[in-house]
């Protein structure tokens, strides 16, 4: 007889496998879709892993391959804390199937223990990816003893789930402190915005410690910041020496801590994980509402509206949709009070670049933040199973879109021209430099509108069990999100150049000519996708 | 039959967040063999009450006990006996009909002979077995339906927990639904279910409790709750007088 645990981990597993629906699916289409997502999927793992090895070719090089086991057991545990971080609300707390689970003989702690270890199985495969290809770039280096690598292979699977706890244990405290309160979603978003900016500033602090070592070059000093931080966090300090030193207390060590912080973990989440999820899964309504003079406004309005409000009723969305435009609020208001000159000395290791030679970029580092996320990449998904209600509206498909673009805009462009106005400032830019690089700045928002809407259109998927399989992991969003982000790196360099060469006026004329064109070819697809919709 | 408390909430009480009660001092009792209507208003407090009585919603105060045991303390072992349906039920759409029902079946430790048993004797019923391979997101709401009232019953519970149960449902369903009711009722099994269906409560349940604003404003043997009135009646009169 298998335990409950087992069945309900497996039966998780096999509800959000591809190859389940590929089994069963009659669709034709469907299976062409999930063909085309397991190759991209793999060219993915592809690059992740080229990247890796690469990058222990990098160290290996220089000399640096002893670096390498305390670098992956960083990186992996950095990549499984933030994962679980933005998933914990949604995954682990407040799921959709919470009422069928929990009336299932199933103790809270089985629930909530099973629910983590199926964050674990399905981000195991990008630890993996990162680690065994580290392990190889080691291997070709440090020519380790035979037994290191099944040594590696096995921490590998015990390195996350530290981090992982970490980070479920953060959400937990964010999901039991919001639980008592009337508006959870607010209540949570802002905690979580709260504590990844603690662990920005902290990140900064600790930077700043390391720094202080004065180490020279800058390589080494990459080097050296790394075994500071793996001595600094014992459970890569322990992967570092079981796998290299083979150092068997090290590896005990690693495996123990992880079982045991997973049973003590979910002991206590499992005590209080009803209340938790009572709290966060029913609300009250008000006792009285009065009926005000109601306004009628504009379909495209309307749209608009109806996806702040969808936004607003999710933590998850929200936290993930507003994080940039937060990030630029603070960058835009914090410039006016310190000396950006300073500032780019420390942020480029004292590389000669002055604020002036920084103004024609201004409107692109901004959009570096804003254009992480685009809501119209995530908007036509995020409807679901409520799709029926905007495909029954007597609204053409082109203004629902529309609706979904202003929605962005409105959320973007604001913060964008606050921001801008204020760097300007900082900058000492001209008045007609201040003006162009806000007009700069709403285009680049235009552009990341029409852009995001077009991936949402093209790509939307309607059968999600949890939204943030559409606010986080959606081909949607990837496909938006990085070579957004690439092409927004490599502009902001490209205007510097530019910048220094020829009059800042005409570069940002230039570009905004570019994003003008680009914004209307976007917009023009996405529109010609739109009717294409049902 | 000896008649045996299989369900009683005493002085259940649900306060949200922020001070609204959703229910406010409820105490009924289910016995074995009886089927038992829960009727009240939209929002009037059955949902809730009935998702803390299966062991999904935490309470403020009170005790809920099934066949003797604290949903509080013991909960596992309360819904071991227990079968919930709910109204809307999230199941997991990407298994087929049959996967999902074999994960309800290894939960509750079924056999595989026991359980093909009950899959075929209920899905025939349904008339759903055909569909039983496919996966339930190509279902519609009545067949998930069909499915959630499946997996509530191949583990023989004592108490079957069911909220609007009857939404969904084609006609002949309806139908077969009423008279599994039925039939489980004779073998002593206790249920308690909420509808807004008044005709259909008045005829299928020999026990009734009227909810308004999360308080019992009347419950009890369904011809001493109505006397010579309908339920239809008696509800409207009891919502009246109470605001």
């Amino acid at each position: 007889m298998k335990s409950r645990s087992i069945v309900l981990l497996s039966t998780l597993l096999r509800s959000t496998s591809q190859w389940n629906i590929y089994k069963h699916c009659k669709d034709k289409r469907k299976k062409g879709r999930i063909i085309g997502n397991t190759v991209g999927y793999a060219i993915l793992f592809l690059l992740i892993m080229a990247y890796c090895v690469f990058t222990c070719v990098g160290y290996g090089k220089l000399g640096l391959a002893d670096s390498i086991p305390g670098t992956c057991a960083l990186l992996v545990s950095a990549l499984a804390f933030f994962f679980t971080l933005m998933k914990t609300n949604g995954y682990l707390f407040g799921f959709r199937e919470y009422d069928m689970l929990m009336s299932l003989p199933f103790s809270p702690k089985t629930v909530a223990g099973c629910k983590f270890l199926y964050m674990y199985v399905k981000s195991l495969g990008w630890f993996l990816a990162v680690s065994l290809s580290m392990m190889i770039g080691y291997g070709i280096y440090a020519g380790p003893s035979v037994i290191a690598y099944p040594v590696w292979i096995l921490l590998t699977f015990f390195l996350p789930i530290v981090p992982m706890l970490a980070a479920a244990f953060v959400g937990f405290l964010i999901a039991k402190v919001s639980a008592g309160f009337r508006k959870t979603n607010i209540v949570q978003t802002v905690l979580i915005f709260v504590f990844i900016l603690l662990m920005f500033a902290s990140r900064f602090l600790i930077e700043d410690v390391v720094r202080n070592q004065k180490v020279d070059q800058m390589v080494s000093k990459m080097s050296g910041a790394m075994d500071h931080a793996t001595h600094a966090y014992p459970p890569a300090q322990w992967f570092a020496d079981g796998v290299s030193v083979l150092r068997l207390s090290d590896v005990l060590l690693l495996v123990g801590l992880s079982i045991l912080l997973f049973e003590v973990m979910f002991l206590l989440v499992g005590r209080s994980y009803r209340k938790i999820n009572s709290g966060l899964l029913t609300h009250g309504g008000s006792k009285k509402f009065n009926m005000n003079e109601r306004r009628k406004r504009p379909v495209v309005q309307t749209i608009a509206a109806k996806e702040w409000r969808r936004m607003t009723g999710s933590a998850t969305y929200m936290t993930n949709a507003l994080f940039g435009e937060l990030l630029v609020l603070i960058l835009g208001g914090a410039s006016l009070f310190v000396d950006l000159d300073a500032v780019l000395k420390k942020i480029l290791h004292d590389a000669p670049v002055t604020k002036e030679m920084l103004i024609p970029a201004i409107p692109f580092i901004v959009y570096f933040f804003i254009g992480m996320v685009a809501t119209t990449a995530i908007t036509p998904s995020i409807e679901g199973k409520q799709y029926w209600i905007v495909q029954s509206l007597p609204i053409p498909k082109k203004t629902l879109y529309q609706g979904k673009m202003l929605f962005n805009m409105y959320l973007t462009v604001p913060c964008t021209v606050f921001s801008t106005i204020c760097l300007c400032i900082s900058a000492r830019a001209s008045v007609l430099t201040t003006v162009l690089s806000v007009l700069l700045g709403i285009f680049l928002c235009a552009f990341s509108t029409c852009a995001g809407c077009a991936s949402g259109i093209k790509h939307m998927r309607l059968d999600w069990e949890n939204e943030i399989e559409v606010v986080k992991q959606s081909a949607a969003v990837s496909l938006y999100l990085l070579p957004n982000m690439f092409a927004t790196m490599i502009l902001t360099v490209l205007v510097v150049v530019i910048g220094m060469k020829v009059d800042v006026v005409f570069v940002l004329l230039g570009m905004m000519l570019v994003e003008i064109l680009l914004a209307v070819v976007f917009y023009r697809k996405a529109m010609k996708l739109a009717q294409r919709t049902i | 039959m000896e008649k045996k408390a299989v369900l009683e909430i005493k002085g259940y009480t649900k306060v949200y967040p922020g001070g609204k009660k959703a229910a406010d001092n409820v105490n009924l009792t289910v016995e074995s063999g009886d089927i038992y209507g829960f009727i009240g208003h939209n929002g009037a407090g059955k949902s809730t009450t009935i998702r803390a009585v299966v062991g999904v919603l935490d309470f403020t105060e009170g005790e809920i006990l099934i066949d003797g045991k604290s949903v509080k303390k013991d909960p596992v072992a309360c819904k071991e006996i227990t079968a919930y349906i709910p109204d809307n039920p999230d199941l997991y759409e990407n298994l087929t009909g049959i996967q999902y029902l074999d994960f309800v079946a290894d939960v509750f430790r079924i056999g595989a002979k026991e359980r093909e048993d009950a899959i075929r004797k209920y899905a025939d019923m349904l008339e759903i077995t055909d569909a039983l391979g496919n996966l339930i997101s190509s279902y519609s709401h009545g067949m998930k339906q069909k499915l959630a009232i499946i997996s509530a019953l191949i583990h023989d519970p004592k108490l079957i927990v069911m909220d609007e149960p009857f939404v969904g449902l084609d006609p002949k369903a309806s139908f077969t639904l009423k008279q599994i009711m039925h039939d489980l009722c004779k073998e002593g099994v206790a249920i308690f279910f909420s509808t807004h269906v008044l005709e259909v409560a008045e005829k299928l349940c020999n026990k009734v409790a009227i909810i308004k604003q999360g308080r019992i404003i009347d419950a009890g043997d369904m011809e001493t709750v109505i006397g010579n009135h309908s339920l239809e009646e008696v509800f409207l009169e009891v919502q009246d007088e109470e605001s």
